[in-house]
């Protein structure tokens, strides 16, 4: 199959959604799934995100009865001095989402397809990042990298008589640094998913006609993966522009401002919180995420030319990387000690320490194990396992049913105002955490059904806030997969529900596991949107780090975060067995 | 006779000693609460504190209360849209000064007068907030393992000292509220003159700018910076656990009063009542100063060495306009 002809398929197909006949319309099985899809998603994400932009339009607090104003506006973006801000969060975010792809990059190919020694080990840890609260990952490289007490600089200074270490995590390049680590298990599931969903065939003719290995890679394999590497970039960057973890821990003291920490100390860390401003922000953000939706469509919109998942059985192509399988080897292996081994060490340093301190000789006589008695002790840590485990489990589920539903009806159709699912999706992610819990809270205080102060309403906050990762994953897989599958299960009378479930999901089943492992490893330790949420003595693991994190309990915060890493590779590890397509 | 007088003394002896909390009005008390069910309680007390408190008083009185544990301003936040929203779900609202204060604004409290208020200075108890129970108290903790004792500042003047460059962290007062509010007031310590003078100074040492008081405490603890601007009993907390940690004696330190409070419109207002008889008695309060608090009531003091030398003075109350203004004022200062 030739790409010029997968297109020239594609423009042949009549289009069954563009009759403007309603009758036509709703006779289709799959209008019906987008009408009821396309107002789940509408009341998800628009019901309480109209509570912010009524926020930003108006001079009084979200409850108080106030005028309509355009000060929140005049006031957030017509400071001179915030324009300087968004350049460096620019900078900030292309550089950390630009580092993520690269790093996520290299390691997929070298999991996925190579043979290089321990590939699958690789790929089982470089998601273990993604589980661990992104303010714990930053302080772990302080501790690594600060210039006057860290560990690795210190190890520069003793066995190399330097009178300094030769790093400094507070500099933009640190900042760049820590949260391009802390994107790239995003990018890697999602670079990942679609490298698993490849057919080797283009590459297979390209070998025929005398490419070699990296001609394969640059003209074949890369171009063809590059929906799923701009949906990691894109997601990344709009991630790291909105992050204030990172810039708190780092840039602060490097007196580095970036957009985020203006927002803190004017909206959200105001007194009392101008909660009207942030929601301005958040306009701002999602007019920045929104653009970069729109340029993804565009270039992604010739879907068929992606298309490379079709009838045919296949497995993944396998390079042959010779002697230099050990070098492919040992730089996964580097990247995931800056990755995972470690942040994870010091976490677990910290774990069995009385304090954080600069380990010595004496260190290891006041070695404890109170934080981990503190989990096996404690009925309210395991109460909050118990509730995070069936929030991440259940949640995930349903966001990647309807993410994929979602992805089909966005990529897949020709339906007018499919291209408006994504936009919807994407609103609530633009707004900051805190804001976007405060819009979930007035949407959902007085709901005729109540759910406020109950788990369902946690549920109901995880898939509107996060559907963005899902359906981004889903749907740069859902681009590889050719249309020829479901013609051919149509011809034979399927019916579109049948087609999807027996069809379209064990095909995309690469990018649907990818969505929902990053999905369960968010929801175990989420507590922004939670916080507001959930009801007093029944808390999920994510309010439990914050306000242990809040009493300066650093310890038990590793302890967990160590226990959240060893459930969450286990669930990883069963989830990866059913992504692979050497099980079909 | 001689024998009923005798009994009648004890009896009196008895009643005058015996806790306030199993008193017959108390008792009236608790058999509404147990009625109504648990209660609840937002707050900013840390929660192994306030844990010990409610296992206590659950011990005592079988009344279980459930506790949400966030920063001060989350926990105004959800009270106050809660509130606004007609969906009072708090029946204690645990924290500092300034937000309850707004709050208050709001009719979001009740009075309640807790026979155990009169154990607690007069000056210390407001109106319709009840007795300020603890004050956290803001001064300077220094590394012993960094700077020697006899080489650590002797008053916050001497944070300016050059010497002291690059060694000291604190929060940002730009960004950072309680801060903000700590450097406003300091003319409270200092005079306006000295203090405008000094607050220059400090920006030009170019400090070392973190979140909040706690990463400020913590670096001093890991060791990665000397000297810290932070909550004093973050000396004990941290020291209980090994880190060598020691504060600046200085003659008077400022910082915020805390307060217990009745939500007006509590769903188990008994329940309520009964906790902050229980939370203002001698048992609780004892339990807070052994993990390290400033408590009001008489007498009962922090382990923390020489904490009874210690001189509180209240930080002043800013509005919004003025936190506005100040943070605006501390980024021409601390950021430039």
């Amino acid at each position: 199959m030739s790409l010029d002809r997968s297109i020239a398929v594609g423009q042949q197909i009549p289009s069954a959604w563009s009759r403007s006949r309603v009758g036509a319309f709703l006779s289709q099985p799959v209008s019906w799934v987008f009408i009821v899809v396309g107002a789940i998603i509408a009341f998800l994400s628009l019901y309480p995100t109209l509570f912010l932009f009524y926020g930003s339009l108006t001079d009084a607090p979200l409850g108080v009865p106030g005028h309509f104003t355009l000060q929140n506006y005049v006031r957030a973006y017509s400071d001179p001095e915030a324009y300087p801000l968004l350049l460096n969060s620019f900078i900030f975010g292309i550089g950390s989402a630009g580092l993520s792809v690269v790093f996520a990059l290299t390691l997929a190919w070298i999991t996925i397809r190579t043979n290089a020694p321990l590939r699958r080990l690789f790929e089982l840890t470089a998601i273990i990042p993604n589980i661990l609260p992104p303010i714990l990952v930053s302080i772990s490289w302080v501790m690594l990298l600060n210039p006057s007490n860290g560990l690795i600089n210190g190890l520069f200074v003793q066995f190399f008589g330097m009178e300094r270490g030769p790093f400094n995590i507070y500099s933009l390049a640190g900042l760049v640094f820590v949260e391009g680590l802390i994107l790239t298990p995003l990018a890697f599931l999602i670079i990942a998913a679609a490298l698993k969903s490849m057919d080797p065939s283009l590459e297979e003719s390209a070998k025929t006609l005398g490419s070699g290995e990296f001609g394969i890679m640059s003209r074949i394999t890369f171009p063809l993966i590059r929906p799923a590497i701009l949906a990691a970039g894109t997601l990344n960057f709009v991630r790291a522009v909105e992050s204030f973890d990172t810039p708190a821990i780092i840039a602060l003291p490097a007196r580095i401002e970036v957009f985020t920490t203006k927002i803190w100390r004017e909206a959200l860390g105001s007194f009392p919180t101008n909660h009207n401003l942030a929601a301005t922000y958040g306009v701002g953000i999602l007019v920045i995420a929104l653009t970069f939706v729109y340029l993804y469509r565009r270039f992604t919109s010739q879907v068929e030319s992606f298309s490379t998942v079709t009838g045919k059985g296949f497995r993944p192509h396998q390079i042959d990387l010779g002697k230099y399988r050990y070098l492919a080897t040992a730089v996964a292996f580097l990247l995931l000690i800056l990755l995972v081994v470690l942040p994870i060490l010091v976490l677990l340093l910290v774990a069995i320490l009385p304090y954080y301190h600069v380990p010595t000789w004496q260190t290891w006589q006041n070695l404890t194990f109170d934080h981990f008695r503190y989990i096996w002790a404690t009925p309210r840590v395991h109460r909050a396992f118990l509730n995070s485990l069936f929030l991440a489990l259940v949640g995930a589920t349903i966001c990647m049913l309807l993410a994929s539903l979602a992805s089909y009806i966005s990529v897949r159709t020709k339906i007018a105002g499919r291209g408006l699912l994504e936009g919807l999706v994407f609103i609530p992610w633009a707004f900051p955490g805190t804001a976007m819990a405060l819009g979930l809270l007035w949407a959902y205080v007085d709901f005729p059904i109540p759910v406020y102060g109950t788990i369902w309403i946690i549920l109901i906050a995880y898939v509107t806030r996060f559907l963005p990762y899902g359906l981004r994953a889903v749907s740069s897989t859902i681009i590889q997969v050719h249309k020829e599958l479901e013609e051919a299960s149509v011809v034979c009378g399927a019916g579109f529900l049948a087609t999807f479930r027996r069809v379209l999901i064990p095909m995309m089943r690469p990018g649907v596991m990818a969505g929902w492992i990053i999905l369960v490893t968010i929801f175990l330790r989420e507590f922004s949107a939670t916080l507001f949420l959930y009801s007093p003595g029944a808390e999920p693991l994510g309010p439990l780090l914050y306000f242990l994190y809040l009493d300066g309990m650093r310890g038990r915060v590793a302890a967990i975060g160590l226990v959240i890493s060893v459930i969450s590779v286990i669930l990883i590890a069963i989830a990866q067995r059913y992504s692979r397509w050497e099980t079909n | 006779m001689l024998r009923k007088i005798m009994l009648a003394r004890v009896l009196i002896a008895s009643f005058l000693f015996v806790p306030s909390s199993v008193l017959g009005q108390n008792a009236k008390l608790i058999e509404a609460a147990k009625k109504e069910g648990k209660a609840i309680a937002y707050g900013s007390l840390e929660s192994d504190t306030m844990e010990a408190i409610v296992n206590a008083f659950k011990k005592k009185t079988g009344l279980e209360v459930e506790y949400w544990r966030a920063s001060a301003t989350k926990v105004m936040d959800r009270a106050l849209s809660e509130a606004r929203a007609g969906r009072p779900t708090a029946d204690l609202i645990i924290t500092n000064d300034n937000p309850l204060r707004l709050m208050q604004k709001e009719n979001l409290f009740q009075k309640y007068e807790s026979p155990a208020a009169k154990d607690f200075p007069k000056d210390a108890v407001d109106p319709v907030l009840g007795p300020r129970y603890r004050n956290v108290i803001i001064g300077v903790v220094f590394n012993k393992s960094g700077i020697k004792a006899e080489d650590a500042p002797k008053s916050l003047e001497d944070l300016v000292n050059p010497k002291y460059k690059g060694k000291l962290v604190m929060p940002d007062p730009t960004q950072h509220t309680t801060t903000t509010q700590w450097v406003a007031s300091l003319h409270k310590l200092m005079g306006k003159e000295k203090a405008d003078k000094f607050i220059r100074d400090l920006g030009a040492m170019k400090p070392i700018l973190v979140e909040s008081l706690l990463p400020s405490a913590e670096r001093v603890m890991t060791g990665e910076t000397p000297l810290s601007i932070t909550y004093v009993k973050y000396a004990y907390v941290f020291g209980k656990r090994g880190a060598p940690l020691d504060y600046v004696r200085l003659p008077k330190m400022m910082g915020d009063g805390h307060y217990i409070a009745l939500a007006a419109k509590a769903p188990h207002p008994s329940t309520g009542r009964a906790f902050i008889d229980y939370f203002l008695d001698n048992d609780s309060m004892n339990t807070m100063a052994k993990l390290g608090e400033f408590v009001n009531r008489k007498g009962v003091l922090p382990p923390l060495p020489d904490a009874d030398k210690i001189g509180f003075v209240e930080m002043e109350d800013l509005s919004e306009k003025e936190f506005a203004e100040k943070k605006k004022e501390y980024q021409q200062i601390f950021l430039r």
